[in-house]
């Protein structure tokens, strides 16, 4: 894939709004890969999570957020706590996702849990679902 | 002695037996466990980033109940509740931004006495003040392996049981400070001392699928299986767990489990109070072992204790 780099306003402000959100200096990644080796969920992703971080450094916005990888991060901290450079991943990923359209669909709402499952989960996977994906 | 313990909701109602285990063990160790007043959900995600203050509301309107109670400890057993408590109540400390924002609009809640109909309101600000605590650190360092060695009645034997960490108890090491996030023994600690043996296995502290048994129950039915086949391997007939969400991935999911990986034959998976519980002459009846898919009363054998370990 061709992607004309650019480094206007834009990315920048971007760039700003991620690293405020997340409060982590994604420029420190030097894109080791040791996030993406020890991601549980690396093998479901379509763009791993130092591809994530790489592409936030670029600007590249729309990439970013239309990737699946923002929803299938477990926020499991295995990335944190491997990093050399000592970004929180997790945080970067909490960041992309809270910039998504608010008015977009929700990733996984209430409406895709049957009842008959519902009375099956434990409380604590469905609040911290919604808390992750839905709006 | 009164401690001050934070169910969460999930305890209350899917998996009973983590509460009820929880409070028959300590109350055989001499601890009463008093439950804050009006408790909620602690949101069960610690808000990742730093605009999303209002998911610290709940956590902190608990800590703080704790400590109008005169309580300066809480402990939990949940990891979500354990990680959420402790990573709140850091933030508190830490970052002044967020002190003040939480404290502003915790300020104003109101609490009505269900008795006398008082009403409170007005609070003094939260700084921190309550230490959150997980069972497990405080079974090692308030109760002490030798107290728990003194009061066991029943004998595992040696049972060799896996210890099962997850995400939420290690990670992130520098809010969570549980134990070392790569090598932890705490969990392995404990089970020596109630009498089992600490199967040693590589996948102790990866993650089950968390949350991702509901969106994607694929990818949570591997990253679980990963775990249980490698407890197996290394000779555990049980694995130990603290948290509901792991209990259902592993327990619960254990038949999709078993249909998608055919090398795979069961384990059972227990709750770290149940085997406590046993052990120090709780009934079996107690244990809350109707909750388990995976049978796992089998373990739990009538043999008196034979020998005082030491």
């Amino acid at each position: 894939m061709r992607v004309k780099l650019k480094s206007g306003p834009d990315q920048r402000k971007f760039i700003a709004r991620i690293e405020e959100l997340s409060g982590e200096n994604v420029f420190a990644c030097y894109q080791c890969g040791r996030c993406s080796a020890g991601c549980p969920m690396a093998s479901e992703m379509d763009l791993l999570p130092n591809q994530i971080i790489r592409l936030v450094q670029m600007g590249l916005e729309e990439e970013v957020l239309r990737s699946k990888t923002l929803f299938l991060c477990a926020s499991c901290f295995t990335c944190e706590s491997r990093c050399p450079k000592g970004i929180d991943m997790a945080r970067v990923m909490e960041a992309v996702r809270h910039i998504l359209d608010p008015k977009g669909k929700d990733a996984f709402g209430p409406g895709e849990i049957s009842p008959e499952l519902a009375k099956e989960l434990p409380q604590q996977v469905m609040v911290s679902i919604f808390r992750k994906f839905a709006k | 002695m009164k401690l001050h313990y934070y169910p969460g909701c999930t305890l209350k109602q899917k998996t009973t037996a983590l509460d009820i285990s929880t409070r028959e063990a300590m109350r055989r160790l001499d601890v009463e466990l008093v439950e804050p007043e009006g408790w909620t959900c602690c949101g069960a995600e610690y808000p990742l980033t730093e605009e999303k203050i209002v998911g610290l509301a709940a956590p902190i309107r608990t800590l703080r109940q704790v400590r109008e109670e005169g309580g300066d400890v809480v402990v939990t057993t949940c990891s979500f509740c354990y990680s959420v408590l402790k990573r709140a109540n850091k933030a508190i400390q830490d970052d002044p931004l967020k002190h003040k924002r939480v404290n502003a609009y915790l300020r104003d809640d109101i609490q009505i006495d269900p008795l006398t109909k008082e009403r409170t309101t007005d609070f003094a600000d939260y700084n921190g003040e309550v230490k959150v605590l997980h069972l497990l650190e405080y079974l090692r360092d308030t109760v002490g392996y030798p107290k728990i060695r003194e009061r066991i009645t029943r004998d595992f034997r040696g049972l060799p049981v896996a210890a099962y960490y997850g995400c939420r108890l290690l990670r992130p090491q520098k809010e969570m400070a549980f134990d070392e996030p790569d090598s932890p023994h705490v969990f392995e600690d404990f089970l020596e001392a109630v009498g089992c043996a600490a199967v040693d296995y590589p996948f102790k502290q990866e993650c089950c699928g968390s949350y991702l048994s509901v969106s994607l129950p694929d990818a949570a039915t591997e990253a679980s299986y990963r775990v249980l086949r490698s407890a197996k391997m290394n000779g555990a007939k049980a694995i130990t767990v603290t948290c509901p969400l792991c209990f259902y991935n592993m327990d619960h999911r254990q038949e999709a489990i078993k249909a998608a990986y055919l090398d795979f034959s069961g384990l059972p998976v227990l709750f770290f109070t149940q085997i406590l519980a046993w052990a120090l002459g709780v009934d079996k009846e107690l244990l809350g072992l109707g909750e388990h898919t995976v049978p796992a009363a089998a373990l739990f054998s009538e043999r008196p204790s034979t020998e005082v370990r030491s």
